[in-house]
């Protein structure tokens, strides 16, 4: 049993439920559809475009009630991975299941409990947000009454009120955004497959859709996002996916790759005595490495994370003021950036081999 | 179950068809291009009513000529309305985002039909108060009215889903909406040309045999010709046009099956009266083969004095009419099929999950 904040790498596998104080902090409201506990469930999917393989072997789950970030390089087919789970492309081959239904086979099923944002900002250009909103609920069957407000409660909760009587032609890039995060909620889905969902917006706008996310995942929503922020998938991530030349990550790979040697950034109030303490005998043990200085601080490859916690202590013994002690970069992003390494070296196999 | 279930398609339907008309109808330059057509239906309509003296000949040309030159402005902006109907909504991202909701292909297809339908008909709808007008002159009967609306507003709707078809086949916009016109023109010009190429093409041989009076003597007390010396056969040949073989090209022009379609009204002597029918007669006409053999004899005449000669002026209007075939239902049978199997193709284009993209295409 992990605590809220304890040091634990992410995986992919089931979600660390309770690992962030949002959920516990924001009281569940009006939106109490039933949802089926289920999530989505792909097995070894695949799909080619004539010559071109989009995706040639992706196997995640996304249980109910957690965020999965989906990560990987453009053209990685995340994309192509989206719209067959939003049912819109059959898979070659391969298995969806979304709440237990089969995408190609009872795509209505999928489609009343599934939210789909897409990468492309695409709205009525003469209709107004409100009437967006109202309309994608009577696409949803929602009759007249339910379907105004329903676009009512989603124009409060993207904080659209100011714009929503305009024509959608003349929102910003942020709010055509949110407009397109709204009408993926009109009719309360268990599923979301939302598509980049926070470029173009604003800090402010990113941290309450990170608050909207986790809420609606603590409600029991099974949520898939991606995002080229990996920081910012961090924050709300359960669990990440990563996406690389058509194949998703292994569990192994992605332990392997997370706890590999990482850089560590330290500052100290004192920098002078900072770089007395890490070149004195006993302070950097075999497992740390110094890099180097940039402009935040001071560099350090650090093998795991009991290395870097052995570190700091050694660091405060000898009285250096430390300030900042932290990774370089995010867990999601050493991870993704190691792969990709990693996928790099398995395209050119032999070479390597070679060389070693 | 089976009523409710009709009912939840035509909700969806009707959603698609509102948003639709939303989405493409609303705004100013669409009222501003109703208005300038209200103006040249109303400036032909008094025109006509000066040129024909309709006040004593009916309404029955200025009716016809309305519902042509509705049919005309109808398949001239239809296909710009309804040409991009799927495919722009692709190539602006919103309609991955409408087929993820419960709305079914067809309810899509079928919305977008019938929502550029209506945009059409509001062309004969702004043309209504001339139509009465026309009607008030007098001579312009039910069946005529009634027929020619019908397949009038029939034929417009065949250019609608001929419009939504390609822009459902067809990835690009701009392609899809010069080839609805392309078959707008082929339809309205292109069976003209192709009849009278092919007609002028299939050129057969007649011949004509005449006897000539050489010379003969006048009593003019009887007013009789008698010693009447008549001259050997002299025979000529020349070369006819079939249009006898390709009539049914005709019936494929939209104007022909409006035409042909209303009942025929005509005059005591045989003439029609009004722009259906002498469309219709002239359509109909072709269908006579031409007379390949024919004889002329001067002296047979002669001899019954010229006088009470049965000169032959031809049948009437009226018996050419009469006497063939009316086409106007292949016509708009070929119509029908063109425009349900357009509709069709799209639906198979636009299916969701698709297996096959078309080319170069973003499914969003």
């Amino acid at each position: 049993m992990t605590l809220p904040g304890e040091c634990v790498p992410r995986q992919q596998g089931p979600p660390r439920l309770g690992a962030t104080g949002v959920r516990m902090a924001i009281t569940t409201d009006s939106d109490s559809t039933a949802i089926t506990p289920s999530g989505i469930a792909v097995t070894a999917v695949g799909r080619s475009f004539g010559a071109v393989s989009a995706l040639r072997e992706a196997t995640l789950s996304v249980p109910a009630g957690s965020v999965t970030a989906l990560i990987g390089p453009n053209g990685s087919g995340k994309t192509t991975l989206m719209l067959m789970l939003a049912s819109l492309l059959t898979p070659d081959t391969g298995s969806i299941r979304i709440n237990g239904h089969d995408p190609v086979t009872a795509p209505d099923r999928v489609r009343a409990v599934t939210g789909w944002m897409p990468d492309t900002l695409g709205s009525w250009p003469s209709l107004s947000a409100r009437a967006a909103l109202q309309t994608t609920g009577r696409l949803y069957r929602l009759t007249h009454e339910q379907a105004a407000v329903r676009a009512d409660e989603l124009i409060t909760l993207t904080d659209l009120t100011d714009f929503a009587d305009r024509p959608s032609r003349v929102l910003s890039r942020g709010q055509k955004q949110r407009l397109s995060l709204a009408r993926a909620l009109v009719h309360s889905p268990g599923v979301l497959l939302l598509d980049e969902p926070a470029s173009g917006l604003d800090p402010a706008a990113r941290t309450s859709l990170r608050q909207l996310l986790r809420r609606l995942a603590a409600e029991g929503a099974a949520i898939l996002v991606s995002s080229h922020v990996l920081a910012e998938l961090d924050e709300m991530a359960d669990a990440a996916v990563y996406l690389a030349e058509g194949r998703t990550a292994t569990p192994e790979q992605v332990a392997a790759a997370g706890a590999s040697a990482r850089t560590w950034r330290i500052r100290s109030l004192n920098a002078a005595s900072l770089e007395r303490a890490l070149a004195a005998p006993g302070v950097v043990t075999a497992l740390v490495q110094v890099i180097g200085v940039d402009q935040l601080g001071t560099l350090v490859q650090v093998h795991d994370e009991p290395s870097a916690a052995a570190l700091l202590h050694n660091l405060v013994l000898s009285g250096v003021p430390v300030c900042d002690f932290g990774p370089a970069v995010g867990n999601l992003e050493h991870t993704f950036l190691d792969l990709a390494r990693e996928a790099r070296k398995e395209i050119a196999p032999n070479s390597a081999e070679f060389t070693a | 179950m089976s009523v409710s279930r009709n009912r939840m398609f035509f909700t969806g339907l009707g959603v698609i068809v509102v948003l639709e008309l939303r989405q493409r109808v609303r705004g100013v330059a669409w009222y501003v291009l109703l208005g300038v057509f209200m103006l040249l239906v109303g400036i032909v309509t008094f025109l006509l009513w000066l040129a024909s003296a309709a006040w004593m000949a009916g309404g029955g040309d200025i009716f016809s000529t309305i519902i042509f030159f509705v049919l005309l402005l109808g398949t001239l902006v239809s296909p710009a309305l309804s040409g991009n109907a799927i495919n722009g909504d692709r190539e602006i991202g919103i309609l991955a985002t409408t087929q993820v909701t419960l709305i079914s292909t067809w309810q899509l297809v079928l919305g977008k039909f019938v929502a550029a339908w209506i945009t059409a008909l509001a062309f004969l709808a702004a043309a209504l108060p001339f139509l009465i007008f026309a009607v008030v002159l007098g001579k312009v009967s039910i069946g005529t009215i009634t027929v020619s609306v019908l397949v009038l507003a029939a034929e417009l709707g065949v250019i609608a889903a001929v419009g939504v078809g390609l822009s459902g086949v067809l990835t690009r916009p701009l392609f899809s909406i010069v080839l609805t016109y392309l078959v707008v023109a082929a339809l309205s010009l292109g069976t003209l040309i192709a009849f009278a190429l092919l007609g002028t093409a299939t050129q057969q041989q007649a011949t004509r045999v005449n006897y000539h009076v050489i010379s003969s003597t006048f009593d003019e007390q009887n007013g009789k010709q008698s010693d009447i010396v008549c001259s050997t056969a002299s025979t000529s040949t020349y070369d006819l046009p079939r249009f006898d073989y390709y009539w049914w090209i005709l019936a494929a022009n939209p104007y022909s099956v409006v035409a042909d379609a209303a009942p025929g009204s005509f005059d005591a002597s045989g003439y029609p009266t009004d722009l259906f029918g002498q469309i219709a007669v002239a359509v109909r006409s072709a269908q006579a083969p031409p007379a390949l053999y024919t004889e002329y004899n001067e002296c047979e005449e002669a001899s019954r004095g010229y006088l009470d000669s049965n000169f032959d002026s031809g049948p009437t209007a009226e018996q050419t009419y009469d006497n063939a075939v009316p086409s106007w239902f292949i016509g708009l049978a070929i119509h029908l099929g063109l425009g349900v199997g357009a509709l069709i193709w799209a639906w198979r284009r636009t299916r969701t999950p698709a297996r096959h993209l078309p080319n170069g295409s973003r499914i969003a």
